[in-house]
This record gives C-alpha cells, structure tokens and sequence, in this order.
C-alpha cells in the first residue's frame, strides 16, 4: 500500500461567489486502525489563507511547519499579507527541494486575494506540481469519489451558505465510500469580513 | 525427472485413444511434442514451466506487424505488409499474411508467423471438410470470427496463446463486416480496426476518413488504406515497403499484390 | 544466476546479452468500461458505457455491454472483455437449457444465484469483471445484484461498477439512498428521475475516468419487457 494512504484522509476546497471553502476529515489513523477522531489537516495560515495536508500524518505536520516558519520570514521581509498563489509557489518550491525523497503529501490551498478578495483554489502533487482550477480541488485518499461527487454538485457562483452544503455534502458522501477517511469532518467558509468553521456530525464506521 | 517422463509417456499414451479426430484440434495442447520438452534446449528465459510439467513457448520469433482494415460502401479492405521480423532483423521479405479462406472471408494476420501458419492450415482444412459436404452452405464471416475467437480464448487460457492479432473480413448476408481478435481472445467489430502500431498511427487517419465520409467507395477506400500503410511505413521500424491488401465486395474477393509502397526520404536528413 | 555463469561476480558485460530477453505473458486485460444499476418499484434500469479501450488506445466506441438473458433479466459487464464475451456466452447458454428443460425462464434472483456460482467455480483462475445484473424479482419489484469477480453476491437498490465506479457509487448514496441528508420523504424513485439521475452521473463520470465515454446504452426493464435506448457521453 502507498505511504500515502497510511493513515488516511480527505480534503476538498471549492469556490463560490466572493467566498471559498476548504473542508476536510478529522480521522488520524495507522491503516485499518482508527486512533483519534480530532486531528488537524487544515491550517490558518492568513486571515483568509488556509492550508489542506492530506497524506501521511508525520510529513502533514512538518510540511506545516516549515512552511509556517518561510511565510513568516516573507511576511516580515516584505511587510505585508502573501498572496494564496505566491503561497502557492512557496509550497511547490518547498516540495521541489525533496524530488528524490518527497514529503509524502499532496497539499491543497484555498483563500482570498488579500487584495481584490477574489477566490483562490490550487492543489500540487507530492513533488510539487501546481494545478488552479477555477471550480474545485480534492486530495487523500478518496479523491476518486470526491471527483464524482464534485463533478454532479458543484456549480459556479454559489452563495456561502450553499456553497457550505454543497462542500459538506460531497465531502462526507465519499468519505463514506472510503474505508480510511471520515469521522468527523470539519469546513471553513472564508469570505471577505469572515471566517466560519463549522463541525459535521457523520457515520463513526 | 524419472516421475516427468513417466507423467509424460502416460499422456501420450491417452492421447493416442483421442484418435484422429483431434489431430487438427487448436484446443489441445502439444502435451507431448518433443520439441517443447528436454531434448530440444531452448533458452530458459523464454519458456515458463505450467501445470504439466512441460515447458511451453512463450515468446513470438518471426513477428509480423500492423493489419489495418477499413470497411466502405458495400465491402471491406484490409492491407499488410510482407515483412517477417525477427527480433529487429528484417528477416523474411515474402511472408504474405492476408488469406482468402471462401468466397465471403478473407483474413489478414499480425504477431508470430508460425502460430498464423499453423493455424491457417486449420482454417483450411475447416473449409475443405464444409466443400466435401457439398449442402450449398459455407462459413460466413462472423462465424469464423467467434471460432477464432474461441479458439484464441481457449489457448490463452491454457497460458499457451496463439501470439496473433486478427482481421476477418467478409460478407455477412450481402452487408460489410469487419471483426478482429487478438491473443487473449477480446474480439470486437468496428468499420475501422489497426492492430500493433497500426493502432496508434493508422487509426486516426482512417477514422476521419470515415468520418469527413461515411459511404466511401472502394477505391476512396484503397486509396486511403495505401496512405495508411505509407505513413506506417515511414515510422514503423518493423515495417516493409512491399504489402497485400485484399479486398472483398459484392465482386467478389481480390488479393493485390504484393505491391510496393512509394516514399520520399529527401526529407529525412532534416530530422533528428 | 546460471545467466552471469561467464562473468565473475560484480562485472557485467557493457553489452545486451544474447537470450536474456523474456515476453511477458498475462491472460488478463483491462478494457475499462462502467455500468451502474437502479431499481425502482416496478422497473429496473441498467446502463453501461459503450468505449472499449486498452491503455491509452480506443478499440471501438459503440460496444455494446449490457446481455439481455431473459424477458425480465439483463447482465452489465466490465473488465477484462474476453471474459466476459466467455461468461456470458456461457450464461446465455445455461439460460436456453433452463427455459428447454423447464418450459419457463428462469427468474433473475435464480440468474444472480446462477451467475454467483459460475463465477466461484473459477476461483482460482477468475474471470477479471466486474457484473452488476438487473432485472424484476417474483412480485415484480425492481431488483439489482452486484458481484465481485470471484462470486460475492449482494443484493440492492443501486450500484454502479467498473473503471468509474468509485466515482458514481457515492453519488447514488446521496442522490437515490438519501445518504447524509436531513428531512426527505423517502418516497419511491420515479422511473424518469431514475433515468436523469443515471445520465447526469455517467456525463460526470467521462469527464474524469478516460476508460469512460463515447455513449450509454441504457435498458429499461417494466413487467412489459425490455426498453433499450442510447445516450451519447463525450468522445475524448
């Protein structure tokens, strides 16, 4: 089995009209055996700057921090808030540097321009390959579902509240159809003046 | 070794009872020829042990390559070259592979030329026994498609193929039809089909012909095929300037060739 | 290591050695495809997609996948096609002896008992698809069997299957079992929301599954027969 698909999870970020949404499971597991149903995948990393690290739980966390301590070093530097695509560019040069002995996961970003607040979605492969879509991105372990599910759901420009059942729905639909992702789930709507985390309630099997 | 060999007798032995019946028969296997056994040392590499105990062949030797066929308004062409390879050497200039097998079938073949010969001699003993019956009637093209089919399946089941890609094409009640079928016995019909690299190369060509016109006549089709095999040959390595193509209309059944494919490599300098 | 007999331990010959090449041989392909199956209250539709492919090469685009076996009965395969051009020439075979030897056809809760065993008897040398079958059980009800390749048998309402199968199956929990939602009236599935919810699912599903595409061939099964109809999927 990959060691991507050691511990397991899933995330998905979408856009919608001036918002954007980032949700993920909360599972933290060692293969078939579930250990806590609380763990982080996702980070603050800006006012309206979040970050996804699905795949293997050791690296989730390193992957975070290194790249918590390089945004503060820029944002010292330059004095003002990064932009989610030179944010972006960070992680895939972050990753780059470990093309023969990568970080094993597949990060997924989503935010507002800090700026124009225009939506931003991007997600990259372990070693870094950048993707922007302008719908959606998905990662972990059942992103196969979490395609299906998002190629039906999703349409354009959808309000936040909408937006938030559409993310909720694909997310918690294919995780469980995944024997590793799930228990708990937890999305983050980010609009211009506000941040809302809402805890889903879904099947604990 | 001793227990091999006793094994080995007793299955000839049995075969013996089988008679004459089977001696054609594509579905058993040469249990006890000679050839795929001790005496006859080939290189370990290419043979794998089964559940016999006998070693049976696992690579192809003198290789074919592409059949392509395309069906038109009220038949089918189907072309290939003549070149038998072996390995990367272009051993065999005349191994013709596009048979006629009755007045409604013709086959074109690709892969290992003995398995094709081997089994043309089948197809052909087939069609003699169905004329000595004299009733009027003869194998139709779908038919021997799903014969062929069977037979494929059968052998690749007993993880001894037939290392053949095939095309039969023929008249089915007056309508065109064109039917391929490859080692493990996956058949399909279609107006366009190109096997090997003929699949990557030949096939885009032909289906946009196809599509820009759908009732093509039968030269429009020839003519297509022959650009077809023309740019094979300009970049298949295992490809030969001289081919076949057979034709099968309400005219009757015609086997052109083999013919010799025009080129221009003024241009090949250029490249690379 | 008979193969290095001629060279001492550690020095290869900078050239390719005579006779060390070997063709791999494996009696299985996979030639993609995706079916899926609803049951209703009084029908059953059954869809597959109609692209026959290996890798990245298309061998044709209108390949029927879906084997009516009887009046009320209809088998939707995918994986590796010259198992299923075996099974279910064997499976229609079996059903003709059934009908000779009964004078009747056998019901298509008896086909998927049937079709489990026929499978489970090549355990060991399986035959590589994946088979939904769909169809009216005694009372007329709708009714969808799904299998793995070596004869588990399961009962139920929806399943989809093949290439795009993880990417249709959660969709059908949501959309047909009402899966994660709050305050619906789980009223029967009308035939014609059926139909749209299995088209719109197949337009998703060829846009990221490349074994999936060209068109659908749906049949719809009512007491009165079998309904066939085909829908076309992009082409890329």
């Amino acid at each position: 089995m990959s060691i991507l698909a050691y511990n397991g999870g899933a995330i998905i970020a979408m856009k919608g009209k001036n918002c954007v949404a980032i949700a993920a499971d909360r599972r933290f597991g060692v293969q078939a055996q579930t250990i806590s149903c609380d763990f982080d995948k996702i980070f603050e990393m800006g006012p309206h700057l979040y970050l996804g690290l699905p795949g293997l739980a050791t690296d989730t966390i390193t992957v975070m921090e290194r790249l918590r301590f390089r945004l503060n070093l820029y944002e010292l530097k330059e004095d003002r808030k990064i932009h989610p695509k030179t944010f972006s560019s960070m992680i895939s040069n972050l990753l780059y540097e470990k093309r023969f002995g990568p970080y094993f996961v597949e990060p997924i970003v989503a935010g507002l321009d800090p700026v124009t607040f225009e939506p931003f979605v991007c997600n990259m492969d372990l070693i870094g390959c950048p993707n922007e879509p302008e719908d959606f991105v998905v990662g972990g372990t059942c992103t196969e579902q979490l395609y299906g599910m998002c190629e039906v759901l999703y349409e354009p420009n959808l309000e936040p509240d909408d937006l938030f059942e559409t993310v909720s729905q694909a997310l918690v639909n294919a995780c469980d159809r995944d024997a590793i992702s799930g228990w708990g789930a937890i999305v983050y709507i980010i609009e211009k003046d506000k941040v809302t985390i809402r805890h889903l309630k879904t099947r604990m099997d | 070794m001793i227990a091999q060999n006793t094994l080995k007798a007793q299955v000839s032995q049995n075969m013996a009872f089988l008679g004459e019946a089977n001696r054609y028969s594509p579905f058993l296997a040469a249990q006890n020829d000679s050839f795929h056994s001790a005496s006859y040392d080939l290189s370990a590499n290419t043979l794998v042990p089964d559940i016999y105990g006998s070693q049976r062949s696992q690579a192809p030797l003198t290789t074919a390559t592409s059949v392509v066929g395309l069906q038109f308004k009220d038949g089918v062409v189907i072309a290939a070259d003549v070149l038998g390879s072996y390995g990367s050497l272009a051993r065999f200039r005349n191994c013709q592979r596009i048979m006629k097998v009755n007045d409604n079938i013709i086959l074109g073949a690709g892969g290992d030329y003995a398995d094709f010969q081997y089994l043309k001699n089948i197809i052909e003993q087939k069609i003699l026994e169905e004329e000595c019956l004299d009733d009027g009637f003869s194998l139709k093209p779908k038919s021997l498609h799903c014969w062929l089919t069977r037979v494929m399946y059968n052998r690749r089941s007993k993880f001894d193929p037939f290392w053949n890609n095939f095309i039969i094409a023929g008249l089915e009640y007056g309508q065109p039809f064109m039917g391929t079928v490859d080692k493990l016995g996956t058949a399909y019909i279609d107006p366009v089909i190109a096997t090997g690299y003929g699949a990557y190369m030949a096939t885009p060509l032909l289906r946009k012909a196809l599509e820009s016109k759908p009732d093509l006549n039968k030269e429009e089709a020839i003519d297509i095929l022959t650009k077809a095999m023309q740019v094979l040959f300009y970049r298949d390595a295992r490809s030969f300037p001289k081919y076949q193509i057979g034709i099968i209309s309400k005219e009757g059944i015609e086997i052109r060739g083999p013919l010799t494919l025009e080129s221009n490599w003024e241009l090949a300098h250029m490249i690379g | 290591m008979a193969l290095l007999g001629g060279y001492s331990a550690g020095s290869f010959p900078d050239y390719e050695v005579q006779g060390a090449k070997k063709v791999h041989f494996s009696p299985y392909a996979d030639n993609g495809g995706s079916v899926m199956a609803i049951a209703g209250e009084d029908y059953a539709i059954i869809a597959a997609d109609s692209r026959l492919s290996t890798g990245f090469s298309i061998f044709t685009r209108e390949q029927q996948k879906l084997f009516p076996l009887s009046n009320t009965t209809v088998l939707g395969c995918s994986g590796c096609w010259c198992d299923t051009l075996t099974l279910t020439r064997i499976l229609q075979a079996r059903m003709q002896m059934y009908k000779h030897e009964h004078h009747k056809e056998l019901t298509t809760p008896a086909t998927a008992q049937m079709l489990s065993t026929m499978l489970y008897y090549k355990r060991f040398f399986p035959y590589y698809i994946s088979n939904i079958l769909a169809g009216l059980d005694e009372n007329g009800k709708g009714c969808v069997y799904s299998y793995d390749p070596i004869g588990h048998c399961e009962r139920s309402n929806f399943r989809a299957g093949g290439s795009a199968g993880a990417l249709l199956q959660p969709l059908l929990d949501n959309q047909i079992g009402y899966q994660n939602q709050e305050g619906v009236d789980k009223t029967p599935l009308p035939q014609d929301r059926a139909l749209a919810i299995l088209k719109d699912v197949f337009i998703s599903a060829a846009e990221r599954d490349i074994y999936t595409g060209d068109g659908i061939f749906i049949n719809i099964i009512t007491k009165d027969g079998i309904k066939a109809d085909k829908f076309d999927l992009r082409k890329d």
